[in-house]
């Protein structure tokens, strides 16, 4: 617990004690979100399904303070429109960037490292221009801020991690849910390759080990995967859209292990059939029993 | 405003036109331009002339051509004087020399008709070698493939120096400074291109040329300036003396074309550029430019010269053929053309090398040829996915190509367009010879239902333990040789998995499949 912890808890404690009885329910509210591990909410509108979820986990000032530079990471890998499911959904990552604002941050930052040629990603993903127009700064990869970063893993020593999501006061990951040849789905911790630099097809080598340890480096406050669309097969570009399934989701949590575990569910697989995920929660990354997990389910 | 100032003027405002369109011919991420970047290109009545007749063909832009053709009718050669941009440069690059004019004998102007005739001889015989030397061509080609990488590398080196030495406020400024210029000149990533070196000296030698005499290029060696000065032949816009001209010398020291040599008084309509230097720097006011019967001199070229010129422009044609490349059933596995390219021979008719398509190539993979297309293909466009693949849904280059070498696809064509084949170098592969797992090239395949595909097998590594690995197979129908899987392929130096030109659509011979 550090100092500003403390002080919020010690307000937030004396607030309680001074309040009439019906506003300490309304406290309480707050405390009992803390006990939730995965908010899954469905909805038609994937901004509404956002604030719905973010609401769920106890709402965006429990993970970013005034005055915060925040990382918004969404998936920006490939030059493919929405609605064919191989980037995060435009209006999910707009919705969180704003809910960030809204609660208080200074700045922030939306960027990936992609695959395809980063300006058609940027523009065809449509995340570029939802993200800006709801106050981000979007940007393109500098390589000269990837610094070469200890991460004594299994699989990796060290690899160049990009310098921003290291110097953020908050990360926010918010990836898509995918089919994927390897790794058999990518979900949030497979994100994190978009802020490894170098030569990173070379990590498929180890893949599931080695995504364990960039996760571990780059911890995020918070993780809403989108399953607005997901992307059945032929991943994680696709481009067929008979390969996209529409479920109007997303879920939201704190242990990434546990929201890429639970994402599992959504193809009809279990976190113990994913690498990575197994790999995880033997770290102690995360939990990826999602039977002991307390999961709340929202309609939006 | 005096005419010269206003004639400086008009040239410094194509220039920067020039440029502007230049610079826009580069994506920001939609799969359009915007503006019509090859607009000189269009207005290239020499260009135009020559494709019509090696490929027989219109190009899109084959109106506008005439327009310059018409206006140089009526107006002499004022393209060259006052719009050119490579003569512009030629004017700048012209300020280090003191002198207009150096020795060089004035019969030499004679060059550039022979080499006109040379060109569309051979344009006639189907070879099309005009863009070498057209000078819109060799300009957008000089600058696509030499002086804006080298540019956009020294401006990166100034600014990445004053970044690592982090400077306090020093940097800071430095880097607001690089942002600004990010966004306006410099290109989205440093472009690297093979034979970037040569081009470079190839256009600097030009400038050079400067320094022997001014313009030299425009006098002596352009054929685009020969053909407008053809068509100059009969301008009524014609030069006059009054009684006042006392034979001093002053305007045809500072002639910039080859309109007066030696007198004052001897005047050639096809030689002048209506710079009209001479009409402003007249100490008499003896000199007047006004709308007049048509001057009746004309440059005797000799006969035997032009029939020579002539000849030698047709044995060009089967001597730049003598290579295997015509030989039925040869390609050269390297030879990955653009997706749109027409068939081979149809292609090399209408290619002029301007180098558009290379500069707008998101990825950098087209680049210069070299002898993958014989001599005649030097400077065409080839792709090479170990510098760039080809953008799935990417279809600039065909957009931009001035004569239709490259047909303008949509992005569902595109799509379908095979440019050749991935084939796998199992010797190199990780998990076909290393028992290692490696899914890259299939990671990246970006038809809808891959080309790579995945085959799951159990092999044994070097302590005899079990792995499972999936090897990578390439599907023959569904390949279409974008390249991406080699651009990506983890194995650096000679890739694991290269694309070949077998199987592209353009060819009825290089195929595969029944």
């Amino acid at each position: 617990m550090n100092r500003r912890e403390f002080i919020k808890k010690a307000a937030l404690a004396g607030i309680t004690l001074s309040l009439p009885d019906g506003l300490i329910s309304l406290a309480g509210s707050a405390e009992a979100a803390r006990q939730i591990d995965l908010v899954v909410v469905q909805g038609s509108s994937p901004s509404k399904i956002v604030r719905a979820a973010v609401d769920g986990m106890g709402g965006m000032k429990r993970f970013v303070s005034r005055g915060d530079i925040v990382v918004v990471k969404p998936n920006i890998g490939w030059d493919r429109t929405p609605e064919r499911a191989a980037n995060t959904n435009p209006q999910v990552v707009a919705a969180v960037v704003a809910l960030c604002l809204e609660a208080g941050a200074r700045k922030v930052k939306v960027f990936d490292r992609p695959v395809n040629d980063a300006r058609r990603c940027y523009k065809q993903s449509g995340i570029a221009d939802a993200a800006a127009a709801a106050g981000a700064e979007v940007s393109y990869i500098d390589e000269r801020r990837f610094k070469e970063v200890r991460l004594g893993g299994l699989a990796l020593k060290s690899w160049p991690l990009y310098q921003d999501i290291l110097e953020a006061d908050k990360v926010i990951n918010v990836p898509i849910a995918k089919h994927h040849g390897l790794a058999t789905l990518t979900m949030a911790m497979k994100n994190w390759m978009g802020v490894m630099g170098g030569s990173r097809g070379r990590i498929h080598q180890n893949l599931d080990e080695a995504l364990v340890d960039v996760a571990r480096t780059v911890r995020p406050a918070l993780t809403i995967l989108d399953a607005v669309r997901i992307l059945t097969a032929n991943g994680p570009q696709g481009g067929d859209l008979r390969d996209v399934k529409r479920l109007d989701t997303v879920i939201a949590g704190v242990d990434q292990v546990a929201v890429d575990s639970f994402g599992a569910t959504l193809f009809g697989m279990k976190g113990g059939d994913l690498g990575y995920v197994v790999a995880g929660h033997r770290a102690g990354l995360g939990r990826m029993d999602i039977t002991k997990l307390k999961v709340k389910k929202i309609k939006a | 405003m005096n005419i010269m100032n206003l004639r400086r003027a008009v040239q410094g405002f194509f220039l920067l036109l020039f440029l502007f369109l230049f610079l826009q011919t580069e994506t920001k991420g939609d799969n359009t331009l915007g503006y019509p970047v090859k607009l000189f290109l269009d207005f290239d009545p020499l260009i135009s002339f020559s494709s019509l007749l090696s490929s027989r063909a219109v190009t899109g832009a084959f109106f506008l051509s005439v327009l310059i053709l018409l206006l140089t009718a009526v107006l002499g050669r004022v393209f060259c004087g006052w719009i050119c941009p490579l003569g512009t440069l030629n004017n700048l690059a012209g300020l280090l020399k003191k002198k207009q004019k150096g020795h060089i004998p004035p019969g030499s102007r004679r060059i550039k008709y022979y080499l006109l005739i040379f060109l569309l001889a051979s344009s006639l015989f189907t070879l099309q070698l005009t863009g070498i030397v057209d000078p819109l061509s060799l300009l957008i080609r000089s600058f696509s493939l030499s002086i804006y990488p080298l540019f956009n590398s020294a401006v990166r080196a100034v600014f990445e120096t004053l970044y690592a030495l982090q400077v306090p406020a020093v940097t800071d400024f430095s880097e607001w400074i690089y942002s600004i210029l990010k966004k306006s000149v410099l290109s989205f990533q440093q472009p690297y291109f093979i034979q970037g070196v040569f081009l470079g000296l190839f256009f600097f030698v030009i400038l050079a040329l400067n320094l022997v005499e001014k313009r030299l290029w425009c006098k002596y060696l352009c054929p685009l300036g020969a053909l407008l000065g053809v068509f100059s032949r009969f301008s009524p816009l014609r030069r006059s003396l009054s009684e006042g001209c006392n034979d001093c010398g002053l305007c045809s020291a500072a002639c910039q074309g080859g309109a007066l040599h030696g007198s004052d008084r001897s005047w050639e309509t096809s030689e002048c550029l209506y710079c009209m230097n001479c009409d402003d720097l007249c100490p008499h006011n003896a000199v007047s430019f006004g709308f007049g019967r048509p001057a009746s001199t004309a440059m005797d070229l000799g006969r035997r010269n032009v029939i020579s010129s002539f000849l030698a422009g047709i044995v060009a044609v089967p001597l730049l053929r003598t290579g295997p490349f015509s030989r039925s059933g040869y390609s050269h596995p390297k030879l990955i053309r653009p997706p749109g390219s027409l068939e081979e021979g149809k292609f090399l008719e209408r290619c002029v090398k301007c180098g558009e398509c290379m500069k707008v190539c998101v990825t950098n993979g087209l680049q210069p040829a070299l002898t993958e297309a014989g001599l005649e293909g030097i400077w065409s466009p080839v792709l090479v996915p170990r510098m760039g693949y080809c953008e799935y849904g990417c279809t600039l280059c065909g957009q931009v190509c001035p004569t239709g070498a490259i047909r303008k696809l949509t992005p569902d064509e595109k799509k379908k367009t095979r440019i050749g084949l991935a084939v796998i170098d199992r010797g190199r592969c990780l998990p076909h010879s290393y028992s290692t797992p490696c899914i890259v090239c299939e990671e990246v395949c970006p038809t809808p239902k891959k080309a790579i595909w995945l085959e799951k097998v159990k092999v044994k590594d070097g302590n005899g333990k079990e792995v499972i690995l999936r090897q990578p197979r390439v599907d023959l129908e569904r390949c279409i040789g974008c390249g991406i899987c080699e651009t990506k392929c983890p194995v650096l130096g000679m890739p694991a998995i290269y694309i070949t030109s077998l199987g592209e659509s353009r060819s009825k011979e290089n195929r595969l499949l029944l």
